[in-house]
């Protein structure tokens, strides 16, 4: 019990005294998961929002895709980028292996198929009335499916949220690509997984603790979301 | 004439559901399109609002064809607004759902706000301007579907069943802001019902569809009957077990037949005051609960254990003077009941 006490209290020391590496590592995880998650909102919601919105051949087999993709583990998405970014690999020359950016491009494929498929939900949701409305306000082929996108706002938001929390927690992409380098692309997640095998647990309880208070403060968000989405 | 269609076909996955082989609709006049659920009203009002393109025929808007480009569609559709039935409202206040066909149209700020304002002063509305649009009651945002459409001063006005789904305040308030739009802005009203009182108090002319077509009057006496034969020999048409009437010698019936659907054309009913006996099959005793003038002829329902309609012309009716709530006879000319097969839908 005082094992558990005291690995909690020296937890709440490093986060209540800023500790410097702490600090490091938490900038690190919410930069590249952030950057993650932007670049794959902006690929995500258009793909997303066209799929459900257009009349395109093969509609369905492109949900199924999506949706397969979701399942898709991080240490497979690992594997493949690693095959490409390797130094034996098509972009080798490129000396993305163990960086930041390698980090970013396995997260961004591991949430695509995560934001397009949960946006395609979203916008299939929207009332179909909408589309009609807004075309006979007058509103031309762009503002009507803008129109359409407004309406499905809070889906959205909630889809990239959802993306955001699912790279910021992950392990395999961060591990593999990033090579968890101190300072550099150690992340929450690798950094606990590095203390626990030293045996040394206030790091890794005190990002795990931060890594709730993240997911807690996502929650709210998400809720608030919803929330304004059912009023 | 503003609409004119020609041939106009609209199918649905192999089903025709609407087919009219030619319809005017003229410029600044309310019209009512009146039909049971199913008889291709929506689908009407969707080739009028150029939603929807027919599957044939070619319909025509203020003189000229209509072209299905984007450019075209854009353009015509900003003359014409269809309110739904149950319309939907944008996910922001009520003045901003006004404010959307203004701001499509890049219509200045200053006037904006101005025709904002005064079409939620003409539905009743200003006082809610900035609520959230979606926490109106059902005949306030049927109220604000109107004003969206109003503050565009649209050519023509297209409402389905404006008022099916409001309680009896809004309904009026409903009629009376079609009336207004019509008179103050000469703007042509189309409007959907299954109300006939309201399709004449409201509108001036009134178009009738069934089965996706336009028929001169509504087959509304339409029953659903047993064949019955009694002691004498003699077979009767049950309607609804209330009513019986004889079958005339002519109807040919198969022998097999022991249920179907009569029609009662109800221009061939006689009704009178004077000869009001026991009922017989070529007579029935009822009363009347409705009187109303249509399309120069004047409409009696009378409830004769069944609902009936008797259509008599204005001189018939000027010499009998029958009253709501007086006992009538009708009766039964030999060529007035039509037996109607199973499924088939005309008589």
């Amino acid at each position: 019990m005082s094992f558990f006490v005291d690995s909690f209290t020296s937890a709440f020391r490093l986060i209540w005294t800023l500790d410097p590496e702490l600090l490091t590592i938490v900038r690190v995880s919410l930069s590249v998961s952030c950057t993650a998650t932007v670049c794959a909102a902006l690929v995500g919601v258009p793909t997303g929002f066209i799929v459900a919105y257009g009349r395109l051949p093969g509609k369905r087999a492109i949900i199924t895709l999506l949706n397969t993709l979701l399942a898709l583990p991080t240490v497979v998405i690992g594997l493949l980028v690693y095959t490409f970014i390797s130094r034996r690999g098509i972009f080798g020359h490129l000396d993305l292996l163990y960086t930041q950016k390698a980090m970013i491009i396995g997260q961004f494929i591991l949430i695509v198929p995560l934001i397009a498929a949960l946006t395609v939900a979203a916008v299939s949701r929207v009332d179909e009335r909408y589309r009609n409305t807004a075309k006979t306000l007058g509103a031309n082929a762009w503002q009507t499916a803008l129109v359409v996108l407004r309406e499905g706002r809070f889906g959205i938001a909630a889809a990239v949220i959802s993306a955001f929390g699912r790279v910021i927690s992950e392990i395999g992409i961060a591990m593999m690509l990033g090579g968890n380098i101190k300072g550099f692309t150690r992340t929450m997640t690798t950094a606990m997984a590095l203390e626990y095998d030293k045996g040394a647990f206030t790091l890794a309880v005190a990002l795990g603790m931060v890594l709730m208070v993240l997911s807690l403060g996502m929650n709210i968000v998400f809720n608030l979301i919803q929330g304004k989405a059912l009023r | 004439m503003l609409y004119h269609l020609t041939g106009i076909r609209q199918r649905f996955n192999d089903r025709t559901v609407l087919l009219i082989d030619h319809l005017e609709i003229e410029a600044g006049r309310i019209h009512a399109l009146l039909g049971p659920n199913g008889a291709g009203k929506t689908t009407l009002l969707r080739l009028l609002a150029f939603l929807d393109a027919p599957t044939d025929g070619l319909l025509q808007f203020s003189g000229r064809d209509v072209g299905y480009s984007r450019a075209e569609l854009l353009h015509l559709r900003r003359q014409v607004v269809l309110v739904d039935q149950h319309p939907i409202m944008f996910t922001t206040t009520v003045a901003g759902n006004v404010e959307f066909g203004l701001k499509v149209r890049n219509i200045p700020k200053p006037a904006r706000r101005r025709a904002i304002d005064e079409a939620l002063e003409t539905v009743g509305l200003f006082r809610y301007k900035q609520a959230p649009a979606k926490e109106l009651s059902g005949g306030e945002t049927q109220r604000l579907a109107l004003a969206r459409a109003l503050a565009l001063k649209p050519a023509v006005l297209l409402c389905d069943e404006p008022t099916a789904s409001v309680d009896i305040e809004n309904q009026a308030i409903i009629a009376a802001l079609l009336q207004q739009i019509n008179t103050d802005h000469g703007t042509t009203i189309l409007f959907t019902t299954h109300d006939r009182v309201q399709a004449a108090s409201l509108a001036q002319r009134t178009l009738i569809l069934e089965n996706g077509r336009p028929v001169p009057t509504s087959h509304e006496n339409r029953y659903t009957c047993t064949l019955v034969t009694d002691t004498n020999g003699t077979i009767h048409y049950n309607l609804h077990g209330r009513v019986s009437l004889s079958v005339y010698a002519d109807t040919t019936i198969h022998p097999a037949t022991t249920t179907g659907q009569v029609y009662i054309d109800p221009e061939k009913i006689t009704l009178s005051r004077h000869e009001v006996q026991q009922a017989s099959g070529s007579q029935v005793i009822g009363t009347i609960v409705l009187i109303m003038a249509e399309s120069g002829k004047i409409r009696i329902v009378v409830h004769v254990g069944v609902v009936m309609v008797v259509l008599m012309d204005r001189t018939a009716y000027e010499r009998q003077r029958p009253a709501v709530g007086e006992t009538v006879a009708l009766h039964f000319t030999a060529n007035a009941i039509t037996l109607l097969e199973q499924n088939d839908q005309r008589p």
